[in-house]
């Protein structure tokens, strides 16, 4: 058996089976957390999977034509299953008492699976359905809280424009396969290829390939597509919103780059401009926008827009520098992890006190000090500072942009590393120098700080030994 | 150009048509059922490229068709899911014109 069959009869069996199990065990097990432990031992087993296959020669699929088991969708799995792994272990804690868990871990576990099976695609078919079992969970899950208004919204906001990206993906696939007369990715871009140098079918291919790049962006969080990032965030539950940024957003630029990156090889040099003018713009809208906030989700949403415009800097240059996809790759992986953590310690203080205005996070550092160290630690990590995982990424990603011939590019992403210091730096002096009224120490949840305390580990341990991370990275660039 | 090609090309007419009323739809309406329906026009316009494509490309195959179906079962998916999540809206909020949901402000 290949690993991607293992891993579709893994993840659809744990979530097909949940609801059933949380039926049958509801009254007999106390706390009603059996369906959260089966979830994370089917999330945990299947990472394992995952990453005990990077270090083997990887067998073919089973439908060749359909998937393609590289290291580039190896990679991107063992991404995307890390950030479920630790979305629900810290789902154990905060959605403890809900009576509709069984169905929030089997929704969980579907938009694993779905982001796993994108990984693997290279049909544009395949790519579709993937696509939609990775969003339909999700828009469920943003609404998770019935009974709360914001989440209400953030659930109707987020399915709207989520729907409109897959329709306009949709569009995008029905004028390629006109154009193309098929949907495999291979056969799909040589003949693009061909069909762009003859001129009278140009236009149509370049419409494609722009709907393509709207489709994907509203996934992917580029600037002229946010707007619903930080609603979405900010109204879902806190560990969904985890999901949200730090797996589903990761899940969009694997797309954008089996489906873009290769289209634009294809069509030479002539979407890099476009490509970094998004990216500056992503970059600096989302620094100076998460400036102003005063709430941490949002915050951290708007941060989360900034950091896709430094992803979109190494798909930009990838065209004219193998440094390009790499940092890309690496940057992804990273910012799964920085992501993962900051929302984790994020969701920690809500889940306690309540509040998510940032008010609250005043004096943290004695009221809940490993949490707030977690905190400081990953902002530091999304801001860039060496030596953590965040830096090596960056580094990367801006050698691509100097070798790639856009040295404004990455001076552009090294002022914005800088403008971020200034919000991750305000929140990192509330939490240790300013004192907070009345402040008693916290007990800080044992599966939420778990979940964060492995973040933390990675972030320190890829930032002090980056280089088989980069490796994986670079060989996953070369198996495409 | 291929032989049957003029069919292909009104029925390429009529999903851009159908696209740009999905478009207008989606742009101009705050109703959160319309704009449900605009997302399903956009849908559709898409499916009939498929089916239109799969019969009159110069070499004819079913890829089309077969997209069209998954597309269709997706689309029925996508209808349910925001339905429901119309409905909660509803119940919990009254209204479901979304500029006048607006708890959510930075």
């Amino acid at each position: 058996m290949d690993l991607l069959s293992n891993l579709i009869i893994l993840l659809a069996g744990g979530a097909l089976a949940l609801p059933g199990i949380d039926f049958a065990f509801k009254r007999r097990v106390p706390g009603g957390r059996l369906p959260g432990y089966v979830a994370v031992a089917v999330l945990v087993a299947s990472s394992l999977l995952v990453g005990f296959s990077a270090t083997r020669t990887l067998e073919p699929a089973f439908a060749s034509n359909l998937f393609r088991v590289d290291l580039l969708g190896v990679l991107f799995s063992l991404a995307v299953l890390l950030v479920s792994v630790f979305v629900a272990i810290a789902s154990l804690d905060y959605v403890e008492r809900d009576p509709n868990i069984g169905v929030y871990y089997s929704l969980l576990i579907f938009t694993a699976l779905g982001m796993v099976i994108l990984a693997f695609a290279v049909d544009l078919l395949v790519i579709f359905v993937a696509w939609e079992l990775m969003s339909l969970p999700t828009y469920v899950l943003a609404g998770f809280s019935k009974r709360d208004p914001s989440s209400n919204e953030a659930s109707i906001k987020y399915f709207l424009v989520g729907a409109l990206g897959s329709g306009l993906i949709l569009y995008a696939i029905s004028l390629t396969y006109g154009l193309v007369g098929s949907t495999g990715l291979a056969e799909t871009f040589s003949a693009l290829t061909r069909i762009i140098s003859e001129k009278e079918l140009a236009p149509l291919a370049v419409l494609s390939l722009a709907l393509f790049i709207g489709g994907f962006g509203f996934k992917m969080a580029i600037v002229p597509f946010h707007m619903w990032i930080p609603d979405a965030y900010q109204g879902a539950p806190t560990t969904v919103s985890t999901l949200l940024a730090a797996g589903t957003k990761k899940a969009g630029f694997v797309a954008a780059i089996r489906v873009l990156v290769i289209a634009m090889t294809a069509l030479r040099a002539d979407w890099t401009i476009t490509l970094a003018l998004l990216a500056v713009l992503t970059m600096t809208l989302g620094n100076i926008a998460a400036l102003t906030q005063r709430s941490i989700t949002r915050l951290l949403a708007y941060s989360s827009i900034a950091q896709a415009g430094f992803i979109v800097i190494g798909l930009a240059v990838a065209p004219t520098s193998s440094l390009g996809l790499v940092g890309a790759l690496f940057h992804v992986l990273n910012h799964a992890i920085m992501k993962s953590a900051a929302f984790i310690a994020a969701a920690i203080v809500i889940f306690k006190t309540g509040r998510e205005d940032l008010a609250n996070f005043n004096g943290l550092g004695r009221r809940m000090p490993f949490t707030a160290f977690a905190l400081t630690i990953s902002m530091l990590a999304l801001a860039g500072v060496p030596p953590l995982n965040g830096f090596w990424s960056k580094f990367v990603l801006f050698t691509a942009a100097i070798q790639g011939g856009l040295p404004w590019l990455a001076v552009a992403g090294i002022l914005n590393s800088i403008l971020s210091l200034g919000y991750y730096g305000w929140l990192i002096k509330r939490m240790y120098l300013d004192d907070f009224e009345g402040a008693v120490r916290i007990r800080e949840p044992a599966n939420l700080s778990a979940a964060l305390g492995i973040g933390l580990v990675l972030i320190i341990v890829i930032g002090v030994y980056p280089t088989p991370v980069i490796e994986l990275a670079r060989n996953a660039v070369l198996s495409t | 150009m291929p032989h049957g090609f003029e069919p292909l090309l009104d029925y390429f007419i009529v999903s851009t048509i159908l696209f740009a009323i999905g478009v207008y739809g989606l742009v101009t309406k705050r109703n959160a059922l319309r704009m449900l329906f605009a997302i399903e026009i956009i849908i559709n316009a898409a499916n009939l490229n498929f089916v239109a494509f799969s019969r009159y490309l110069t070499n004819p195959n079913v890829t089309g068709q077969t997209f069209a179906l998954f597309s269709i079962a997706l689309a029925a998916a996508e209808a349910a899911v925001g339905l429901a999540i119309i409905i909660l809206v509803f119940r919990v909020n009254r209204e479901i014109d979304v500029l006048e949901l607006r708890r959510l402000r930075g």
